[in-house]
């Protein structure tokens, strides 16, 4: 973002509150990072190559991953979809639904999973259905999918809706006068502003994921090598007096997640410049 | 009115920032903000407003305390027109002592084993001699049992049945559960003492039957009661872990039942007053009036209401029928004292880490 | 937007309008309606079963479980002291970070967007991070800083001041998680909007508090709104940071939502659904001025 400029310069009241504020996220948010990265990596790679040898700390990492990137896939997909439907097709109670899809963002992550478990729980008719046919959504890995699908649903919607929204008729009208198949109107005038949206929500929706505690942890059973997620584990280590194992754990977490950040704005920018 | 709006609005914000920092401020006071004073004498200070207590449980006997807190109060503060608030935390043993070393404040620690009090006494925050309070410090006790579904349908009878291929068994994480120290200790002993069908009757003995338990545990939690949530949400088919949370669970209506191993531990709860942080807080008087009644007959009968075993002696007997007795139990001063098991199991590379290798096909 | 939205009845009748024009056309003009209307409904079923499955069917799991709960018995588990306690807490400190977000984002958002200064780019970086850390990190960062083993544990303890296990940690945690959001909005607006009416207000001799008082503000007025009220959602919504810093004691460090957690660890269902309730009904009350919010905030 380039700064616009001022037909005059800061004035003294306004560089004070300019400067208190940076000092307050410089201590607030730089500070304690910079602490989790001292204590992730300051005994060199000791912590990690420890954390990596660990059979359930691998298992956690790698349970975190999959899930969310299959949170994300599924978000790209039906996320793109509602987003269509919503803008494009005049349904009944369309208003409630876009509401609705602000509530995850709204409501507190633990609150999700306790909904969740009403629904799925042993006790509950959908939970003892699903555990006879031998498919057990909750302390099981469907459970925790369903509870990333939850937080991260607005994500790509809310990034495709205005996306589409934007699109010029004239251009969708054009193609159809000039005899393209529906399919033929979606790749050409659809796909290239979609896709760079949608893709970047995606990734974004991934880096939300990763991080997700609150739902997972009521949800999941938080059964090691089983349903134990990369952020839960990290509960543990601090728990159990551990906070090196903690630390390396969330120093990786924080690499892919600012990895993914980056993936994701380059996305936007690039891919959406050239089509856009 | 003619005051120009946007200095009408500032003073707005200026009003709200004010009335929610005081907000903020009296939330601070409110939580125990202690009347900090640099020197220790308690005479000194005051005794007007409440006292707050801290208590520093592990994770078992919370409804235990629920009711002997407010019992507490009646019978101490009320006589004497003194206002006693508790606050309360409840965490696995081993979590609860490093919590209270790493700032907070309880003035009383109940734990569920000795080492776990020692914790914090090195950490420089007990500086009396807590075991020679009466009956060692020790202020409950149980037995480690094995929790079953209801009718027990696996047949499970003893420790070497845990051990059986296919069965998925439940314990705690010992770094931070005190529970699950005692349920290994158990094992131990048993075995070592010839009681648990194990190849031979010693470490080794037990190192082998561990494993093959332990190949069976699909899950550690961070406390036994978080554990004993995880058997009522359905998994597993069998819980190692103390008799009285098992008592508490049915008395809240669970359905499941416990088996007494031939060979078992007798579990022993101590409790100590944090002596800085009393001190701190000036709440030495109370705290060491609670701890001389939790070992009153009162106390100990709401202790037995909630599973667990007394140590006096007149309530033990009076109760003596809901406790059953195994045909062999030992304690923890039978293998050497917890300075002897750091030593044989649960030092790193020792007998546990040993178990746990085997458990994991030697990895 | 309006104008870009089609109405899928005079969309068809607009396609059988130009079909009919183009009656040499290969494809006759039936199936292909019938086509589009299937691929109609087609997405529109996946979108509705999709939200179904994992927007609906959680919403409603907890409405049906406080209708069979009884609202009496979940107000009443509500009024023990220790949810009420519980609860305050997670008042005070929503009403501690919105204020100081607010002022701070703002001040952030102008800071970012209009001025120059070395530091611009990290800043922007750093006001965006919270989003990217799992709040059990944050309780673990604050700890590291703050615990009695921690970077300034010694000199905390020289002034007696408490901030792990106590209320300060607690506010420290949920001010990190919640910083981005006022920023955010802010910060758009402010692109979007350029400096021209600030310009013009300098031109005509206004100070700079008044030019942000009286130009600026107004004008962010519903963006900020709308970060203030995301702001206010993750506020309460905190959990993860506030578990491993306050330690959930009973009264002293429990906020509404480890309430929930240890209600759950005492089998007291009850107040742990009554508590959950309530938190959902007050998200769905915020969820209602968001949407009043954002509608304004697009004009």
């Amino acid at each position: 973002m380039k700064p616009a400029a001022y037909a005059l310069a800061p004035q003294r009241g306004e560089l004070l509150l300019r400067h208190s504020s940076v000092l307050y996220v410089l201590a607030m948010v730089a500070l304690p990072l910079a602490a989790l990265l001292w204590f992730g990596v300051s005994d060199g790679l000791e912590s990690l190559s420890q954390l990596l040898r660990s059979q359930v700390a691998r298992r956690a990492l790698w349970l975190t991953f999959w899930t969310s990137t299959l949170v994300a896939v599924l978000n790209v997909v039906f996320g793109s979809i509602t987003a269509w439907v919503l803008v494009r097709y005049r349904i009944p109670g369309r208003a409630v639904v876009s509401a609705l899809l602000d509530l995850p963002l709204a409501i507190p992550t633990l609150v999700a999973g306790v909904m969740l478990g009403i629904l799925y729980g042993p006790t509950s008719f959908l939970g003892r259905h699903f555990a006879g046919l031998g498919v057990p959504i909750i302390f099981a890995q469907p459970g925790i999918i369903l509870a990333l699908l939850f937080v991260t649903v607005p994500f790509v919607v809310r990034a495709v809706e205005p996306v589409l929204s934007e699109i010029d008729v004239g251009e969708e009208e054009a193609a159809k006068i000039l005899g393209a198949t529906p399919l033929q109107t979606f790749r050409t005038v659809f796909l290239p502003a979609l896709a760079p949206a949608a893709l970047s929500a995606g990734i974004r929706s991934l880096g939300r994921a990763l991080g997700e505690f609150g739902s997972v942890v009521v949800v999941a059973g938080n059964i090691p090598m089983k349903t134990l997620t990369a952020p839960v584990f990290i509960l543990g280590e601090i728990e159990g007096g551990a906070p090196r194992m903690a630390s390396a754990m969330s120093v990786l977490l924080l690499a892919i997640a600012l990895l993914l950040h980056t993936t994701a704005g380059f996305v936007e920018r690039r891919i959406g410049a050239r089509h856009g | 009115m003619n005051v120009p709006s946007h200095r009408r609005r500032a003073s707005l914000i200026t009003a709200c920032t004010a009335t929610l920092l005081w907000l903020g401020l009296s939330a601070c006071n409110s939580g125990s903000k202690p009347a900090a004073s640099s020197n220790a004498d308690t005479a000194a200070k005051p005794n007007a407003g409440p006292i707050n207590l801290t208590l520093g449980g592990y994770t078992t006997p919370r409804e235990a305390y629920g009711q002997l807190l407010p019992a507490f109060r009646d019978q101490w503060a009320k006589p004497r027109s003194k206002e006693l608030t508790f606050r309360e935390s409840y965490l696995g043993s081993g979590a609860q002592a490093r919590a209270i070393v790493g700032g907070f404040e309880a003035d009383v620690a109940a734990l569920s084993l000795e080492p776990d009090i020692d914790v914090v006494k090195k950490a420089g925050l007990i500086t009396h001699d807590w075991k020679s309070a009466p009956y060692g410090g020790v202020v409950t006790r149980s037995i480690v049992v094995i929790g079953v579904r209801e009718g027990n349908p696996k047949n499970i009878r003893d420790w070497e049945d845990l051990a059986r291929p296919g069965l998925s068994v439940l314990t705690p994480n010992v770094r931070t559960s005190g529970g699950a120290r005692w349920n290994i200790a158990a094992i131990w002993g048993a075995a070592v003492r010839g009681k648990a069908n194990a190849k031979t009757s010693d470490a080794e003995g037990a190192i082998k039957l561990l494993g093959a338990i332990l190949h069976n545990v699909q899950n550690m939690d961070a406390g036994a009661r978080e554990s004993l949530l995880q058997f009522e949400r359905g998994v597993g088919d069998a819980i190692i872990t103390y008799e009285n949370e098992i008592l508490v669970g049915k008395q809240k209506g669970q359905k499941y039942e416990y088996v007494v191993p031939r060979s078992t531990i007798l579990i022993e709860n101590p409790i100590a007053v944090v002596d800085r942080n009393v001190d701190k807080h000036g709440t030495r008087e109370t705290a060491e009036a609670l701890l001389q009644f939790l070992v009153t007959p009162e106390a100990q009968q709401v202790y037995v209401q909630h599973g667990l075993r007394p140590v006096l002696e007149s309530t033990e007997k009076a109760a003596a029928d809901k406790f059953p007795a195994p045909a062999d139990l030992f304690t923890i001063r039978d293998l050497g004292d917890w300075a002897g098991t750091q030593k044989s199991i649960f030092d790193t590379g020792a007998g546990y880490d040993r178990a746990l290798g085997l458990a994991n096909g030697g990895s | 937007m309006a104008e870009a939205t089609q109405d899928s009845v005079a969309d068809d009748n607009r396609l059988a309008a130009e079909l009919s024009r183009y009656a040499t056309s290969q494809r006759a003009a039936p199936p292909r309606l019938w086509r589009a209307r299937l691929g109609r409904q087609v997405l529109t079923g996946t979108a509705a079963f999709y939200l179904l499955l994992v927007l609906v069917a959680p919403l409603a799991a907890i409405v049906y479980e406080l209708s069979s709960m009884g609202i009496g018995s979940a107000l009443a588990s509500l009024l023990q002291p220790e949810a009420l306690s519980a609860l305050r807490m997670s008042l005070v400190l929503t009403a501690l970070s919105v204020t100081i977000n607010t002022v701070v984002g703002t001040s952030l958002a102008i800071a970012i967007v209009r001025h120059q200064f070395p530091m611009r780019r990290v800043v922007n970086a750093l006001a965006d991070l919270p989003l990217a850390v799992s709040p059990v990190m944050v309780g673990l960062a604050f700890l590291l800083l703050f615990g009695r083993d921690g970077w300034f544990g010694a000199a905390l303890e020289q002034l007696d001041l408490k901030v792990v296990f106590a209320f300060g940690g607690l506010l420290l945690g949920t001010l990190f998680v919640a910083l981005p959001y006022t920023v955010r909005e802010v910060a758009y607006v402010l692109e979007e909007l350029g400096t021209s009416e600030e310009e013009a207000a300098a031109t005509l001799g206004a100070s700079p508090a008044q030019i942000f008082w009286r130009v600026t503000l107004p004008n962010i007025r519903f963006a900020l709104g709308y970060g203030v009220l995301m702001t206010l959602a993750r506020s309460m919504g905190e959990f993860g940071a506030v578990l491993v810093l306050g330690g959930s004691i009973s009264g002293q460090t429990q906020t509404a939502t480890t309430f929930i957690h240890d209600a759950i660890e005492e089998r007291a269902t009850g107040s742990a659904y009554g508590m959950a309730v309530l938190l959902a009904l007050f998200s769905i009350g915020l969820l209602l001025a968001l949407e009043w919010a954002k509608r304004r905030r697009k004009l």
